[in-house]
């Protein structure tokens, strides 16, 4: 049955030290007795020989050797599960999983009880998520060896993953009858806490308590069994359970607020005075520690919280406490709440210059003189917050005249900066600030960042390599760390230099990253059952499964889509360079300079690739022993240019949009980048299908307006060629979503209803002008669009920036005076952010070539 | 008889490559694993086993044979090749999700597309 040929006894045994071969990584053995039975003619085409030379010819890495000899063994010997098995370990090798399985399935069906083959096609299926391929396998493994607990586990757990909780349970439940608990057994413990789990997420809330309390000597997790038992009395409405439970856990982490607020729900406290009552009697409990001191700034209002406000400041301030603010910000969303921070802070900044207290009336010992520095750099930060760029760096300069080298005031001078929009001056302070202490690796990070922020991307990477690897580039470096906000915001800086190639390499890197992240789960699948972490494990999974979720992944990929879209609209012509630099415009000794300077680098970065390339060398020399161990196929490198150039950007772009669609379905950017992309491929309904899905997360959102006016537009275009079903389907949705009026009339009620902000004004503007491309309308428009005053929200430099974009990009028509009015009026109010300083020969055009291409 | 132990050596064989290539793969887990001292234990009881099992086995039937009742009322639901055809190349999914589309929504090309743009 198992297979057709069968060896005679020599050739078997020579075969079987194959194998052992194989196992002990003696690939070069393995082949010498692969080649001693396959040259005997009458075994030359013995199919599970062939295999098994090229699953060690893979090991070796000569893939494509490898491919062919375990394809004809297959050939010649297709009823044998050894070949069918081998085929799929070497699908696996390359991560191609699907097929891996089906190969797996082959290899079952010739030797159906092959725990060997069982274990490893339950390892793919967890890998893949196919939960009920899991369940049915681990359902084999459990009838073939009830006797091993990674069985029973296993089988409870595909249960529990498919939440059929009942069945889990009750799996569990007899497993754990079998067991006779060690003394302090910690395996134990994790099984019954994962039991646990189980039964809270099936909301048996009174059978989980049950089940804690009679379990609860042999659950050796102690801090677990509260946390899980604070929460369940609290379910239960078990008050006074659960406010001892709570009071427990405090004295033991008096400055977790999980806890207080655990206390806080036990008690049922109504009002600020009870709630500061309990919160009076913790810090009396535990004085030093500042959660209860902290914690009633949230909740209290008026006088009360003056005073305990005023209370906090002074002993955070006179004990120096950089992250004062930072601890603060939350209390920021009360406008009030804010006024009344700002004016006790700065009354003690003039009491303290005065008089060294924070009040007049104030006796006893003067303040240290830090206390103002810390008042200045509060001040400073606070201002910040509000946006008033003006007062903040007052602030700030007066506290570095007073501290010239303390660290922190250079780093929030730099971030004042950047949050008025002038990235070149925040970089310059943040190299300054790095000055001061060059083996601090945090200041040295977010130094490059800056400078990633204000383009210096040599710069910025000089900065890194004085912490990354020697003798490695250090961008390299950081790729092989999965260094990500490097990448990203490297990525970014290209982008906004119009480097399509170089950012999208960029892109890709982090995209394998996650992919990498992905594929790490792998070793857990068998660890984790078998050490019994298990709620550690079922957490693994859950966050795998949403990893993508990650904003250094919506960040790749929202800049890999706006490349993609404009590589789309303009492709690169076969002269052109990657970084479209603006020629046109620059004078013919300008134009020299340039050439030379361009020249010059290039020939650094020549000689810098020849550097590389020799030490690449070096380094593959050395690692070549290695290198046959390496596991996962090899990647395709990347180079920029041919990214810069692919044929199909929008298929790409689809590529980075898929994983936000489907784990990031609350942002509406990704609908509106996903509209972006379906309309240039012209497919109605999934453009309907983005309208629809932004329209549920954010109605009145001004881009989608904008894409839907379009789109009702495109339609009433394609009527005639569209299929009538479609049609059907798409008159139907947008009945829903904007009763099928005129877009014009939408158009208007839009307008109406978000009249006092910047952007839906912008929005309404620019479709105004788009519907009726007349100079009427125009100048109609442009008033609409550009009109500045305090009174209208959202008035930020960012999206000032933004209408002056689709001002430069012609969504207005031709309106230079428009243009140079506008810069001349943001400039007023953002003095700082060089997008509105208007240079001496103007030139419009270069916002283009930055401005991104949705 | 020959045949017979042939085949247990081919069994035999097949289970080691198989603990190597899994050790290959997560080369760390099997460091971890040779200092780990685990042994396989086989200490639940023979009535046990065959009671749960039972449990086991019961719902596993059940559960198959809803899963065949869905499965063939879904397919009793006429198609229209044409429909599917528009599905998949207008919603760029995979021939057999717009199948299933379709038959869930009996059929009705409207509504399935309603439902796919949601």
């Amino acid at each position: 049955m198992p297979t057709n040929n069968p060896l005679p006894p020599k050739e078997n045994a020579l075969f079987k030290r194959i194998l052992k071969c194989y196992e002990q990584k003696q690939y070069k053995n393995g082949l010498k007795f692969a080649k001693q039975i396959l040259t005997n003619p009458k075994f030359s085409e013995h199919g599970e020989t062939l295999a098994m030379k090229g699953l060690t010819l893979n090991c070796l890495g000569r893939k494509e050797e490898a491919y062919e000899f375990v394809r004809r063994g297959l050939r010649n010997d297709l009823k044998s599960h050894v070949c069918w098995h081998v085929y799929g370990l070497l699908q696996r090798s390359d991560r191609k999983y699907d097929e891996a399985i089906k190969c797996y399935r082959n290899a079952l069906k010739w030797d159906k009880d092959n725990l060997q083959i069982l274990r490893d096609l339950s390892l793919l299926q967890i890998q893949m998520r196919d939960l009920e391929g899991y369940r049915d396998t681990r359902y084999q493994l459990l009838v073939l060896r009830p006797g091993q607990r990674a069985s029973w586990i296993g089988y409870a757990m595909s249960y529990h993953l498919l939440k059929d909780y009942d069945m889990a349970i009750k799996i569990l439940e007899e497993f754990r009858k079998t067991q006779l608990p060690k003394p302090f057994d910690y395996e134990h413990s994790e099984l019954l806490l994962y039991q646990n789990m189980v039964i809270r997420e099936a909301n048996m809330l009174d059978e989980a308590l049950k089940h804690l309390e009679t379990h609860e000597k042999e659950i050796v997790d102690k801090l677990s069994l509260q946390e899980i038992r604070g929460e369940l009395y609290l379910k239960l409405g078990r008050r006074e359970e659960a406010a001892s439970v709570y009071r427990e856990l405090i004295s033991r982490n008096p400055e977790n607020w999980a806890y207080y607020k655990g206390l806080e729900n036990a008690f049922q406290l109504d009002g600020e005075e009870e709630q500061l009552k309990l919160y009076t009697e913790m810090q009396e409990k535990f004085p030093r520690t500042a959660a209860p001191r902290r914690i009633p700034l949230t909740f209290t209002t008026g006088d009360l919280f003056k005073r305990l406000l005023d209370k906090y400041l002074r002993s955070s301030f006179h004990k120096g406490v950089p992250p004062l603010f930072v601890t603060l910000k939350s209390v920021y969303k009360d406008p009030w709440k804010v006024q009344v921070v700002e004016d006790l802070v700065l009354k003690y900044a003039e009491n303290l210059k005065e008089c060294e207290h924070f009040d007049r009336s104030d006796e006893g010992d003067k303040e240290p003189p830090t206390a103002l520095v810390w008042v200045y750099y509060f001040l400073a930060q606070h201002f910040d917050h509000r946006g008033d760029t003006r007062k903040s760096l007052h602030y700030v300069d007066l506290a570095i005249e007073h501290t010239p080298l303390l660290i922190e005031l250079y780093v929030l001078k730099a971030k004042i900066y950047k949050h008025a929009g002038d990235v070149e001056e925040s970089a310059r302070l943040m190299d300054e600030a790095q000055s001061l202490d060059t083996a601090d690796r945090y200041i040295n990070s977010k130094c490059a960042k800056y400078m990633l922020r204000a383009n210096l991307v040599q710069e910025a990477a000089e900065m890194c390599s004085k912490f990354t690897r020697e003798g490695v580039s250090a961008v390299d470096n950081l790729n092989e760390m999965q260094c990500m906000w490097f990448q990203t915001e490297n990525a970014a800086a290209y982008q906004r230099m119009g480097k399509w190639g170089e950012a999208l390499k960029k892109c890709h890197e982090v995209d394998r990253h996650f992919s990498e992240i992905i594929e790490d789960q792998f070793d857990f699948h068998t660890y984790c059952m078998r050490k019994m972490t298990l709620r550690a494990y079922v957490g693994l999974l859950r966050l795998e499964d949403v990893l993508r979720r990650h904003p250094f992944y919506y960040k790749a990929a929202k800049i890999a889509v706006e490349i993609y879209l404009h590589l789309h609209d303009h492709p690169l012509k076969d002269g052109d360079k990657d970084s479209s630099q603006d020629t046109e415009n620059l004078t013919p000794r300008e134009l020299k300079k340039l050439r030379s300077k361009q020249r010059k680098a290039q020939k650094k970065a020549e000689m810098e690739r020849e550097k590389q390339k020799q030490e690449e060398q070096k380094k593959e020399h050395q690692n070549k022993k290695q290198d046959a161990d390496l596991e996962g196929p090899k990647e395709e490198e990347l180079v920029p240019d041919k990214l810069a150039r692919v044929e199909d950007p929008l298929e790409q772009a689809i590529h980075f949009l898929k994983p936000l669609q489907l784990l990031c379905a609350d942002r509406i950017e990704t609908h509106i980048y996903a509209y972006e992309i379906y309309s240039r491929k012209g497919k109605l309904l999934l453009m309907l299908q983005s309208l629809k899905r932004s329209h549920k997360v954010d109605p009145e959102n001004p881009h989608l307006h904008v894409s839907l006016l379009r789109f009702i537009k495109l339609v009433n275009q394609k009527k005639a060629e569209s299929s009538e079903t479609v049609h059907k389907v798409i008159q139907h949705e947008l009945e829903r979503i904007c009763g099928n009026k005129d877009a014009k009339i939408l158009n208007e009620e839009f307008l109406k209803r978000n009249s006092n902000s910047v952007l839906h004004r912008a929005a309404a503007a620019k479709m105004m002008y788009e519907y009726e491309p007349t100079p009427e309308v125009q100048e109609k428009a442009l008033n609409l669009a550009t009109k500045l005053s305090r009174d209208l929200s959202g008035l930020t430099v960012k999206n000032c920036i933004e209408v002056l974009e689709y001002m430069c990009r012609g969504e207005f028509g031709k309106c230079e005076k428009a243009v140079q009015d506008y810069q001349v009026q943001c400039h007023n109010l953002f003095p700082c952010a060089p997008s509105f300083i208007i240079p001496a020969n103007s030139q419009p055009d270069q916002i283009v070539a930055n401005g991104t291409a949705s | 008889m020959a045949t017979e132990e042939e085949q247990i050596d081919v069994d035999d064989e097949s289970n080691e490559p198989k603990g190597k290539k899994a050790a290959k793969h997560d080369s760390g887990a099997a460091d971890l694993e040779k200092v780990t001292d685990y042994h396989e234990e086989a200490e639940i009881s023979a009535p046990q086993i065959g009671e749960a099992l039972n449990v086991v086995s019961t719902r596993k039937k059940e559960e198959s044979t809803a899963m065949q009742e869905k499965e063939k009322e879904l397919s009793k639901v006429k198609i229209n090749k044409e429909d599917v055809d528009l599905i998949v190349q207008e919603m760029e999914i995979p021939r057999t999700q717009a199948e299933r589309k379709l038959r869930e929504h009996k059929g009705n090309v409207v509504e399935a597309l309603i439902a796919l743009t949601n």
